[in-house]
């Protein structure tokens, strides 16, 4: 996802949104991701009101909200602190204390789908392949720096990756992903963040460019 | 390009370059472009930068010049071909009026798609049509390291290595080293922590042969950027470890970049906290603090509505206070998975530098080439040090022995 500094024009791409893989979700469907989605959109309002770049997410267990998240990078100055690994952390720290084993967890978080604002980032991409989460929904696409499908395709799996079998390392996971959910809503949230300027990043070493008004099709 | 030094002879440096190098034919773009009048070529260009802008070939001069026999001959770039084709059809209505106002006619021509990066390639480039070119201010390949800052590079990696080996008896796992290289500052130190080992641990097999050791040295299953999902099969010593600092006993994504800039991160807090409401000269020991010598100012509008007395605090406070690892170099023993890599870029690391290539999921010259990703908001360049094996070997034993 997003680091401290973004620039501007970032926003403008963030509008990109994947309207086609939205088809073969039912309405009712429709309704339930959208549900999860207000809450994640509630924890990047959260992020924003503490002058952190809005992204939130939420992780669902069993139609239930098991951890929310959102971007901490400022507060914590580690740049890798997202919604998605706050939400993550939340996770692994309540299993342990239960005591759960390795297998378990893993378990765990392949039952897990997580609702974010925001395409995960690279970074962020490859985590939640790593632990073998089992779906992501995302708001608006991250064409700047997205691991899921923007930039790179880490949500898919080995075998139609670019990344080779090695004997005896073990098999690489996908996991199902789409966006376009409430992306406006996510992308209204970043804009104002951006607008009233981003008081942790450093001086830009450009003039930074006046955003237009978004233009409604 | 090996340093001169007794220690560390035959050791090597390399760029790994952002992109791999594309044959200029792979990367043309196909332009419509018209012979001109010279003395209309002031008009037209005018013209034709408002009307339709080169947006994205911004290293692509407009105008191409040729002169034979004496006389100039111009010839003018007009619009980027459609995919469908190079047909007056296909040009931007704005442009299609003036090709009527002046009665151009038209050709196909190729330019390069992208900047040059080196003399040679802008030589080829401009066989097809001129482009500008700007040497880089600072050198990004080898050539750019002086033999001392060299030597200064292949230690911090040997020291990166003999973190790798002080817990081999166990296994081989990935470690870094966060440097501040204006000063040769230690910033971070890390290592895989996806179970966490006791120190204990580390110290009661130290029997074992070299032999045996030396097997294990090749084996590297555990290092977690070169098999990000093996964390299930990783033995986790669960009997009677105590959860660190952070609540963990294990984790499946403390990868040793991971944890390194976590540790920079604290680092950082600690030498230089947020100015609390109540005054900020309590903070002032901090100002001594050897620091990077390139600092970036942070925006301090946010603190303009604060009395005076406090924005001067603010101001010593805001110029010494390191963003995130901006100018920090990190030197891994494994070249970095796609998660450590994109976080390393997220952090600002300055220059990357690795020893072993990572041809599962590599991302920086293996598998993929991250650093080359022009959306990325931040760029490093990256390195990989070529260790022989005996100087491997030397390491080893010597870590063996102590």
């Amino acid at each position: 996802m997003l680091a401290t500094l973004v620039v501007s024009s970032l926003i403008d791409s963030l509008i990109v949104i994947r309207s086609t893989e939205m088809d073969g979700v039912s309405e009712s469907d429709l309704e339930n991701i959208n549900k999860f989605m207000e809450l994640a959109l509630h924890q990047a309002k959260c992020a924003f009101d503490n002058l952190e770049v809005p992204i939130g997410c939420v992780l669902v267990e069993d139609g239930e909200v098991i951890a929310t998240g959102f971007n901490r990078t400022s507060e914590t100055r580690n740049a890798t602190r997202h919604a998605e690994m706050e939400a993550i952390d939340t996770l692994l720290e309540k299993w342990q204390k239960c005591s759960l084993s390795k297998s378990q967890v893993a378990q765990k978080f392949s039952n897990c789908i997580l609702y974010v604002t925001c395409e995960p980032c690279i970074m962020c991409a490859m985590a939640l392949s790593i632990l073998g989460i089992r779906e992501v929904f995302f708001g608006c696409a991250n064409d700047k720096f997205g691991g899921c499908g923007s930039i790179l395709s880490l949500h898919k799996s080995e075998t139609d990756n670019k990344c080779r079998q090695v004997d005896g390392a073990s098999q690489s996971k996908g996991f199902k992903c789409m966006g376009g959910y409430m992306a406006d809503e996510a992308v209204s949230l970043l804009r104002s963040f951006y607008e009233q300027g981003n008081p942790n990043a450093p001086k830009p070493h450009r003039p930074v460019r006046v955003l237009q008004a978004p233009q409604k099709s | 390009m090996a340093a001169r030094n007794e220690q560390f002879v035959d050791w090597e440096i390399m760029h790994i370059p952002g992109n791999t190098l594309l044959s200029l034919e792979d990367s043309t773009v196909n332009v419509v472009a018209a012979k001109i009048e010279p003395k209309l070529a002031n008009t037209i260009i005018r013209q034709l930068n408002q009307i339709c802008p080169l947006e994205d070939l911004r290293h692509v001069k407009r105008v191409k010049k040729e002169s034979s026999e004496g006389k100039v001959k111009l010839s003018i770039i007009l619009y980027v071909s459609s995919e469908n084709g190079s047909s007056i059809e296909a040009a931007p209505s704005g442009v299609r009026q003036l090709i009527d106002n002046y009665n151009l006619s038209l050709f196909a021509a190729k330019v390069s798609r992208c900047q040059a990066t080196s003399k040679g390639e802008w030589e080829e480039q401009c066989k097809l049509w001129p482009t500008s070119f700007h040497p880089p201010a600072n050198p990004e390949g080898v050539s750019g390291l002086d033999e001392e800052e060299i030597k200064s590079i292949y230690s911090s990696m040997k020291s990166v290595i003999q973190l790798v080996q002080s817990n081999i008896q166990h296994k081989v796992v990935n470690a870094v080293i966060i440097v501040d290289p204006s000063n040769g500052q230690i910033i971070s130190k890390a290592r895989d922590e996806i179970p966490l080992l006791r120190s204990s641990e580390e110290n009661d097999s130290s029997n074992s042969n070299n032999e045996e050791t030396k097997s294990k040295w090749s084996e590297n299953k555990g290092v977690a950027c070169v098999n990000p999902w093996g964390w299930l099969e990783q033995s986790c010593h669960d009997h009677g470890v105590m959860p660190c600092e952070s609540g963990f006993t294990w984790h499946p994504l403390k990868h040793a970049a991971i944890v390194a800039i976590e540790n920079a991160a604290a680092r950082d807090r600690q030498l230089f906290p947020n100015p609390s409401p109540c005054g900020n000269n309590c903070y002032s020991e901090f100002y001594s603090v050897d620091g990077p010598a390139k600092r970036l100012k942070t925006e301090n509008e946010a603190h303009s509505t604060k009395k005076d007395s406090e924005s001067v605090g603010d101001l010593a406070w805001e110029a010494t206070r390191p963003y995130l690892c901006t100018g920090f170099d990190i030197y891994l023993a494994w070249e970095p998975c796609p998660m450590c890599a994109m976080a390393l870029v997220h952090q600002r690391i300055k220059r990357i530098f690795y020893a072993f290539p990572n041809p599962r999921v590599g991302a920086l010259g293996s598998v993929h080439r991250l650093h080359g990703q022009r959306s990325l908001n931040h760029h490093y360049s990256v390195f990989r040090i070529l260790i022989p094996d005996e100087a491997l070997n030397k390491i080893f034993l010597e870590n063996l022995n102590q």
